[in-house]
């Protein structure tokens, strides 16, 4: 069976235009969508000039051994999971698997990795500045104190990313891509999507040179913002009407527990590395920053060990509600985006971070 | 410029600074004296911003340290005890990444960053790992960094400790030279260094001001600044042992 994967996303946009929500529904969203908005502006203006603590806060992770040893461990981990999961799927008989991603992500054995992962990078953030006292300098300098936080954990969260990444080579063979099909561009939309693509490549590249212009970084920026949207108005388009289109691959397996899989892992990995930046901004010694964290993500991973009976008692369902391993089992790795545990990861992360501002903020006092 | 009135700080129980006040005025270098645990690190800190103060009132440049920290931040170069750095980073990357963070980016940050560099003899250890510095260009890269934003205050806690003689002599040449453009407030245990270079000096003892003003008034009771700092501390040493 093949598996087109345009076919389910024209899926989704067919279901979200066939629900009708009530105009009270519509108000709530749009006032909703507002606070944030207004809310990511004033983040995104305070990152914006605190922008050289998350470059530093980021690069940093590039000149400690840790990371490193963490890059191996973690793939050395994920790449026997692939190579058991490809076992799985190319053998004959009854014993394969359905759901490649579940067989790799809701395994004991990287839910045991994992844990290790966020304390390890969290560890450092703010421990380590007390212990040798460059605190001091960072809380003098004229910065407020979630501008602090938030570069730093931003900066953890975006190595975060990049030790997933190479993860993504595996994907070809897990999801058995066809090659892919390249198309010359034929239509007006083609041509506004890559012009897109242009000027977002272009405005990313105008963010790496040093000593630049504000003026320049600025309107870089700009163009990052506006190829986006340029991108995806044309990409929609051209993907909707256009006969022949750029890229065009097919998949065997089903492509969207991919998806779903990396999404939770992301947002997992945001609620672990907040806990963890919590713990670090109330120790002074590192070691016992991670032990401390990792205690604390034990609660949320324990389901990974020890496996409940899973007979849809009180029990079970109260644990359901906190365990990680648990909705990627269950719904992550099969494709299923379920709310109760985004929101779960998401509410914990943002008051996690809230708690690090104010205890931050309490060192002053003391 | 720094205007200091009743500035009380409690750690817990303990009182480490307890009612403080003094004036510096605008284009002083002003010499922050006293023993071991007298509350000179507790005062620079509140001054910067590091820790509130439990009572008292500090303005730096007619800004409340207490309401608008940011925007005093913005008018001092603070260089604390012991100068903590990153180790891993360049000299040349460190203050380009604290010029960052002080709001000069682009081609003016990497002027700023030359300039201090220079002003500080940094410019052949520029880019050097700061781990493998010796103490001294350490303090170097710390003043290098409070210049940065070139700020009209300057709080300078302990800034030649541990330094050889020459580069004692070396960084009291460049104090006195700053002097001309920046209010400074720096923190010694040497008495000799106020004399040399400062206008004026605040013995503080016990968390009290002992003794505040220019050193001429001090110079004209016919007695060295260290004769009536021995003097002093004995009194207040003697004063509680009586009491």
């Amino acid at each position: 069976m093949i598996f087109p994967v345009g076919d389910f996303i024209m899926q989704e946009i067919a279901f979200i235009e066939s629900t009708q929500p009530s105009v009270f529904a519509k108000i709530i969203a749009i006032a909703l969508g507002a606070v944030i908005f207004v809310v990511a502006c004033y983040l995104a203006h305070g990152l914006y000039n605190a922008r050289t603590l998350l470059r530093r806060e980021f690069s940093a992770y590039f000149l400690s051994p840790i990371a490193y040893v963490l890059f191996v461990v973690f793939l050395a981990v994920t790449g026997y999971l692939f190579h058991r999961t490809f076992d799985l799927l190319t053998t004959a008989g009854p014993k394969g698997t359905e759901f490649p991603m579940q067989a790799m992500f809701a395994d004991e054995r990287f839910w045991l990795v994992f844990l290790f992962i966020p304390p390890i990078l969290t560890m450092r953030l703010f421990a380590e500045e007390r212990s040798t006292g460059t605190l001091e300098m960072l809380m003098t300098a004229p910065l407020l104190d979630w501008q602090v936080v938030l570069c730093k954990y931003l900066g953890c969260l975006g190595f975060y990313v990049v030790l997933w990444l190479p993860t993504l080579c595996y994907l070809p063979a897990l999801l058995g891509w066809h090659a892919l099909e390249l198309h010359a561009p034929s239509g007006f939309a083609s041509f506004v999507f890559l012009l897109g693509v242009f000027i977002f490549i272009a405005g990313v590249a105008l963010q790496f040179p040093l000593n630049l212009e504000p003026f320049w970084r600025l309107s870089g920026l700009l163009m990052v913002v506006s190829g986006l949207v340029i991108g995806i108005l044309g990409g929609m388009y051209h993907f909707q009407s256009d006969g022949l289109h750029l890229i065009n691959f097919q998949s065997e397996i089903d492509p969207l527990p991919v998806l779903s899989t990396y999404l939770g892992m992301f947002l997992a990995g945001a609620m672990f590395l907040s806990i963890g930046i919590l713990v670090s901004s109330l120790v002074k010694d590192q070691m016992v920053s991670a032990l401390i964290a990792m205690g604390l993500s034990l609660l949320f991973l324990v389901a990974g060990f020890w496996r409940p009976e899973q007979d849809g008692g009180l029990f079970y369902r109260t644990l359901y509600f906190f365990s990680v391993p648990l909705h990627f089992e269950r719904s992550f790795t099969r494709g299923i985006f379920d709310t109760r545990p985004i929101i779960l990861y998401v509410s914990t992360a943002f008051f996690c971070l809230f708690l690090t501002v104010r205890s931050l903020e309490s060192r002053r006092w003391r | 410029m720094i205007h200091v009135k009743n500035l009380t700080k409690y750690y817990g129980d303990f009182l480490a600074v307890g009612g403080v006040s003094f004036d510096v005025l605008k284009g002083q270098v002003v010499g922050f004296l006293g023993p071991n645990g007298a509350g000179k690190s507790t005062t620079m800190r509140i001054l910067a911003g590091f820790l509130t103060a439990t009572s008292g009132q500090v303005t730096i440049d007619g800004i409340d340290v207490f309401w608008d920290p940011v925007a005093v931040r913005r008018r001092i170069g603070y260089m604390p005890e012991s100068c903590p750095l990153y180790p891993e980073m360049r000299v040349v990357e460190y203050l380009t990444f604290r010029a960052g963070i002080k709001g000069i980016h682009g081609s003016l940050r990497a002027k700023r960053v030359d300039e201090c560099l220079n002003r500080c003899w940094l410019g052949e250890v520029r880019s050097q790992i700061i781990g493998t510095l010796s103490k001294g260009y350490r303090q170097r890269v710390g003043l290098a960094d409070s210049l940065l934003a070139d700020p009209a205050v300057l709080i300078l806690d302990e800034p030649t400790a541990g330094l050889d003689p020459t580069q004692i002599r070396e960084t009291r040449k460049l104090i006195r030279e700053l002097g001309t453009r920046h209010t400074i407030l720096l923190s010694t245990h040497i008495l000799s260094e106020v004399e040399m270079t400062c206008d004026q000096a605040i013995i503080i003892n016990r968390g009290k001001v002992a003794l505040a003003g220019p050193l001429e008034d001090l110079r004209s009771k016919n007695q060295t600044l260290e004769e009536m700092f021995i003097k002093l501390v004995d009194r207040e040493e003697s004063a509680l042992a009586g009491g």
